[in-house]
């Protein structure tokens, strides 16, 4: 295929479908795949590898392309691969004594880079955000990698890894841990991928310390891959201006039959408060049942306590999605999610109801 | 052996995921934004265009479910003690040359425009939603349209106070070292005025009510401690009667007590103690 053709083709589909290109967890729980498998990042997301543009090209999706339709590699010439990733929604929520909004909204459109100046040595790897706004680079990095050994070194700007890099940003987990795939922080990764094995430890700027110039965080994960379950460990430290932060967090994931488990706890130590140090938590519990090939059915309940020492804050989350790939790189979701919390705040009991159109490369 | 662990691994998430499902708090004692209610119960009325209303109504409420603690994006803690000095007239770090909240310019302040959802980089905000409604924007508009001016409502509702130490009409052998205040709502260390409380000295054992002269005091407001104020004087005192005294300008902290809106002009004695000569 010419660069022109793949350029056409790379252009089309971005412009004619919204999607987002992240593959989630529970597929590498439900495949038995380490993260690197499917994607160029070893800690996940963003760009595919070979095998995760076939993985979605010929196992994610309900029906395959016609055999006349040329496959897309991603590839453009030996040394460079591209992809992108769109995402769009509409969205209803209501919430007590407030009316009832609704939107449709372009949320994310994303594409990747990544030129393997040195092939399986060095990489360089660029995730620039083109909308909503104007473009915004989230990743921008060198990766030094050992093929024999599994070891690589990452410099530059990324995501940080802890717990599990989920789709959905606002997961309590993502935000309570403060890191997720909207926080991309600055510094070095050295990193461990082997059978069996992926391990990560991250001495970055720290998101929360930007525009400052002062503080730093350490941050380090170790997953422990079978084939059917996996069980990981994570914990970050920041120092920053407004105090120091310990996030631990211990998660999970296990195959029964066509059911995908997700589980994570997280517990957050924050001396940023204005009253002292205050410990928070947040738990993830998910459950992915494949229906049948092409469709799936997600479940999720999600806890968060703001405030260990006041009791009666807990907040929980219920949602109910159900994700259809009807053809290779595109994705339709639709779901309900249920807010649970204190009475008296409006937003911590809001229920929205949303639909969601995802396309990558 | 593989589907054994399977199975109770399982189990567990299951459990775990059953467990906290039904464990949203009931809210009692607590305010809008899950804080403990301050003793006589907390603040309310609707929301208005001054800061320290939109601080209760909309920042405090919503957006320090992210926006506090050392992992606030961007480094934007929007709780009550830090808000003010990260808003105002400060670069936001997304896009530098845009002010957060440039004062009398809403259209250019980033605050309204990450809001609105047109802001020139990332996500609208509230993160995810419910977006503010357009009355509520509205009022923050006023706010900044008005000058951005500090927070004056904690100077409106004023704080009662509760504990205060030396306690009145004390009589101490050894001159204290530091004086503790304890009111009914947490202070903000960024708004205290040097000239919010002054000590008293009455001259030449005459009533400190008669011609008093000033002592220099520092005010601080200790770590873990927001209802408390610690009044430290700059110089050891000598043998005599003292009386604590808050007269702070109606801009500051401290500028209602006890039901007394001070100015200027009024004055609230707090406590007043003796020093006695060493024998």
């Amino acid at each position: 295929m010419s660069i022109s053709r793949l350029a056409f083709s790379a252009c089309w589909m971005l412009l004619a479908f919204a999607g987002a290109a992240r593959g989630e967890p529970y597929l590498a729980v439900q495949q038995g795949y380490a993260c690197s498998s499917c994607h160029v990042d070893p800690t996940g997301g963003g760009l595919r590898t070979d095998f995760g543009i076939v993985f979605a090209e010929n196992v994610l999706p309900a029906t395959g392309l016609p055999s006349s339709v040329p496959a897309w590699t991603g590839r453009i010439g030996d040394f460079l691969r591209i992809g992108g990733d769109l995402r769009a929604s509409w969205n209803r929520t209501e919430a007590p004594n407030t009316p009832a909004q609704q939107q449709s909204s372009l949320d994310q459109t994303r594409v990747y880079a990544d030129a393997a100046v040195i092939p399986d040595r060095l990489d360089v790897y660029l995730d620039e955000q083109l909308a909503p706004g104007n473009a915004r680079t989230m990743e921008a990095y060198a990766r030094l990698n050992s093929p024999t050994t599994g070891w690589y070194l990452k410099a530059g700007q990324f995501y940080l890894p802890f717990g599990w890099r989920l789709q959905d940003n606002t997961a309590f987990v993502r935000e309570v841990s403060g890191i997720s795939m909207t926080t991309p922080d600055t510094g070095i990764e050295l990193g461990f991928e082997r059978t069996g094995w992926s391990a990560q430890f991250d001495v970055s700027n720290g998101a929360a310390n930007a525009g400052t110039g002062s503080g730093h965080q350490v941050t380090a994960q170790a997953v422990r891959i079978a084939g059917n379950w996996r069980l990981g460990a994570a914990a970050s430290f920041t120092n920053s201006e407004a105090g120091n932060r310990n996030v631990e967090g211990l998660f999970a994931g296990v195959r029964t039959g066509p059911v995908a488990w997700l589980g994570e706890v997280d517990l957050v130590h924050d001396a940023g408060f204005p009253e002292g140090t205050r410990t928070l938590a947040a738990a993830l519990g998910e459950a992915n049942w494949a229906i049948a090939r092409g469709h799936n059915l997600k479940v999720t309940v999600e806890y968060y306590d703001p405030d260990r020492s006041v009791s009666q804050d807990q907040q929980t989350r219920y949602s109910a999605l159900y994700e259809m790939t009807p053809l290779p790189f595109v994705q339709l979701r639709v779901g309900y999610r249920r807010y649970r919390g204190i009475p008296q705040s409006d937003p911590e009991n809001r229920r929205q109801a949303f639909l969601e159109v995802h396309a990558f490369l | 052996m593989a589907t054994k662990q399977s199975f109770l691994l399982s189990c567990a998430l299951a459990g775990a995921a059953l467990t906290f499902g039904g464990c949203a708090g009931n809210g009692m004692g607590l305010d809008q934004s899950g804080r403990p209610l301050p003793a006589g119960g907390g603040g309310d009325g609707a929301l208005t265009a001054d800061f320290a209303s939109i601080q209760q109504h909309v920042l405090t409420p919503i957006c320090t479910v992210c926006h506090a603690g050392a992992a606030a994006p961007q480094g934007l803690r929007l709780d009550a003690s830090n808000s003010y000095a990260l808003l105002v007239g400060i670069p936001s770090t997304e896009v530098p040359s845009i002010l957060r909240v440039k004062p009398g310019d809403p259209d250019n302040s980033y605050l309204i425009q990450k809001l609105e959802g047109h802001a020139a980089v990332g996500a609208r905000m509230p993160f995810g939603g419910p977006y503010l409604d357009a009355a509520t924007i509205a009022i923050i508009r006023q706010w900044i349209t008005d000058g951005a001016q500090r927070p004056a409502a904690a100077a409106s509702r004023g704080f009662s106070v509760g504990t205060v130490v030396p306690a009145p009409d004390d009589m101490l052998v050894d001159a204290p070292t530091r004086l503790v205040i304890e009111f009914d709502g947490e202070l903000d260390q960024t708004r205290l005025d040097p000239s919010s409380l002054h000590l008293e000295a009455a001259v030449n054992g005459v009533a400190a009510d008669a011609v008093p002269s000033r002592r220099a005091v520092a005010l601080t407001v200790p770590t873990g401690n927001a209802r408390a104020l610690v009044v430290t004087p700059l110089s050891p005192l000598s043998p005599g009667r003292y009386r604590l005294v808050a007269g702070a300008p109606p801009d500051t902290g401290l500028a209602g007590i006890n039901g007394v809106r001070l100015g200027r002009d009024d004055a609230v004695v707090l406590t007043t103690f003796e020093v006695l000569e060493q024998p």
